[in-house]
């Protein structure tokens, strides 16, 4: 089994409306919002938003990695877009199990 | 319901019969005049998430794999990340139970996320609220109870920089508004409970209430009956704040009972007890003092500057803040009074490793105050309190320090200094409270173990108990006409969760030193 981009986009975008409607988060999340920036999201946040895409796809992903490449940034965030990618590339890699 | 387990968090009955005997806890005194009472011994180290783990697996950390907040990515990794469900290598008693075909639902409870998959309802406890969504099992638990009247799921869960306060300390204009928050937040764990019981009816339910350790850490010198003299008018109102807290956690205990059938049973138990600290021991100083540590140059003079006084914000900062081409031993985290040797696998079993590790332990155990006082009473090797298929994953040494705290893992000029004000820190002893049909009134037990709890309660159940528990039913719990007709049986073992260890991606060293780099410069180790 494997997904398009356009498929995590859509699982991702649910994912976060879902949680957004807990937070009086008013804006749409798309693309480009910002998880840091926009949602307000802490560290802690962050990490447990990977476990629990982790989850949905049944699959262990490097999230410490991804976090490790937006500190290289100087805007240290990360887009909804940058987000989807980056499951893209490692279920593309390593299959869904 | 059949059976009732309720976890209060750092509950100590020096505090708890000193509220029994102000009136303060009415419920609870009666609890104890109808039922059976009983120190409860903790395990080693006397930490939340490992102890809970033990309490609902019968299991020590050495199998059920949960020594701390955190764990490190593998045995020969200096990195560490948060533990998760999957890290407890145990069956826990509400997976048992529902293997048996029971209802379960289980609140509040640590290393919960991701919720199993049980017959029944999840709400882990120690989740960020903004993910809470996603924690709860089943997937549309979160927003039945979000329709719930009075029930705020923001203050059900963790927000992490409110958690912090209470080991940290905060400023004496934020102690109102946090107190407040943990008497509201036991009361939307009430309401949880009560949606559920009123949903349908469940065999076994277990609710964990986190208050009482949280404002034992902060707010001790107010609480201890010994200490609570002489204060001035506002330490009286934060007094009079906590004992409303107490006051209100003993009228929800109340309600809760009444959940359970006439011929059930009814268990409150804590993870560990409390007591004074105000010691400040900088384990990573004492390590450097003795040449077993070398900071790296950050070019900052290297010194902690923030207000924190053990670091529990800016774990995992030994990654980048140490020299490791001359660190030989750090400690990285403060909630586990733990010590790691620097050591390839292969030096594991080698006499250099045995040499620093008994050269380490001599030397704590020496470290002495101005007044030529030891302050550090024991340190265990993993071998001695960990042996069992995690061991490899715990620290090579434990150390409980005089007054029960935790260590410090911040850099300090000074290898011991004093808190400002007196805190609370943990003790082995918690409280272990029984009543219901067959157990026995007004009486009291020999100090039991915590590990003794999940036969308990499968034995309430009325399943076999495991023979790979290591805890035993306390049948003196019990009458002998009720033993008769309700023998402790033995039969089976656990079934494991299959371990992920295996799957996680790994890292090597060079890629695992970027990570933790990037992680501080986002500030989610700093």
């Amino acid at each position: 089994m494997n997904k398009s981009r356009e498929e995590i986009l859509k699982d991702v975008l649910n994912l976060l409306e879902q949680l957004a409607q807990d937070w009086d988060y008013q804006a749409t999340v798309n693309e480009g919002t910002r998880i840091f920036g926009d949602l307000g999201f802490e560290s802690l946040d962050a990490v447990v938003l990977g476990t629990a895409i982790q989850e949905h796809y049944k699959q262990q992903m490097p999230f410490a990695g991804l976090l490790a490449e937006i500190g290289q940034r100087e805007v240290r965030d990360l887009s909804v877009a940058e987000l989807v990618d980056f499951i893209h590339s490692h279920l593309d890699r390593q299959g869904i199990s | 319901m059949r059976t009732l387990l309720i976890g209060i968090d750092g509950a100590t009955f020096h505090v708890i019969d000193s509220l029994i005997d102000q009136g303060i806890m009415p419920f609870l005194g009666e609890f104890c005049r109808r039922g059976t009472r009983s120190t409860l011994r903790t395990i080693i180290p006397a930490l939340t998430p490992p102890a809970w783990t033990s309490l609902m697996t019968g299991r020590p950390p050495g199998h059920h794999g949960v020594f701390d907040f955190f764990r490190l990515e593998s045995p020969e990794s200096r990195q560490i990340r948060f533990a998760t469900s999957h890290d407890v290598g145990c069956e826990t008693i509400w997976s048992l139970a529902s293997r048996h075909g029971k209802r379960v639902f289980t609140l509040n409870f640590p290393l919960m996320y991701p919720a199993p998959e049980i017959n029944g309802c999840v709400i882990p406890g120690w989740v960020p609220w903004k993910l809470l969504r996603f924690a709860c099992y089943p997937s549309n638990l979160f927003d039945r109870l979000k329709e719930v009247s009075g029930l705020n799921p923001r203050e059900l869960a963790m927000d992490i920089k409110l958690e912090e306060k209470a080991t940290e300390g905060c400023r004496d204009d934020e102690y109102d508004d946090w107190i407040r928050l943990h008497i509201r937040r036991e009361e939307n764990w009430l309401r949880a409970f009560r949606y559920l019981m009123d949903q349908e009816p469940f065999d076994f339910g277990a609710i964990l209430f986190d208050g009482v350790d949280k404002l034992q850490h902060l707010c001790w010198r107010f609480i201890d009956p010994d200490l609570a003299g002489n204060l001035n008018d506002w330490e009286k109102r934060i007094r009079d704040l906590c004992l409303d807290y107490f006051r209100r956690l003993d009228q929800i205990l109340e309600e809760l009972c009444q959940y359970v059938d006439s011929d059930g049973q009814t268990y409150i138990a804590s993870d560990h007890g409390f007591g004074p600290t105000q010691d400040l021991f900088h384990i990573n100083t004492w390590l450097e003092k003795n040449r077993y540590l070398k900071w790296a140059d950050t070019g900052s003079g290297g010194h902690d500057t923030q207000p924190a006084l053990l670091g529990v914000g800016q774990v995992a900062r030994h990654t980048y803040l140490m020299d490791w081409d001359k660190t030989r031993a750090f400690a990285t985290t403060p909630t586990s009074n733990g010590v790691y040797l620097v050591a390839e696998k292969e030096d594991r079993n080698g006499s250099r490793y045995a040499s620093l590790l008994s050269q380490i332990r001599e030397g704590l155990l020496d470290v002495r105050d101005t007044a030529g006082e030891r302050v550090v009473t024991e340190v265990w090797s993993r071998d001695e309190i960990f042996s069992g298929p995690f061991e490899n994953l715990a620290p090579d040494l434990t150390l409980v320090l005089r007054d029960g705290g935790l260590v410090s893992i911040l850099r300090s000029d000074q290898i011991l200094s004093k808190r400002p004000n007196v805190a609370g820190a943990h003790r082995p002893e918690g409280i272990f409270l029984a009543q219901g049909k067959g157990i026995r009134e007004n009486t009291r037990l020999n100090e039991r173990s915590i590990l003794d709890i999940a036969p308990l309660v499968l034995h309430s159940l009325g399943l076999d108990i495991p023979s790979d528990l290591e805890g035993e039913v306390p049948v003196g719990l019990f009458g002998e006409q009720w033993l008769q007709s309700h023998p402790v049986k033995m039969g089976g073992t656990t079934v494991a969760q299959e371990s992920r260890q295996q799957s996680e991606p790994v890292m090597n060293q060079e890629e695992e030193e970027a990570v933790m780099e990037r992680l501080r410069e986002l500030g989610y180790i700093e």
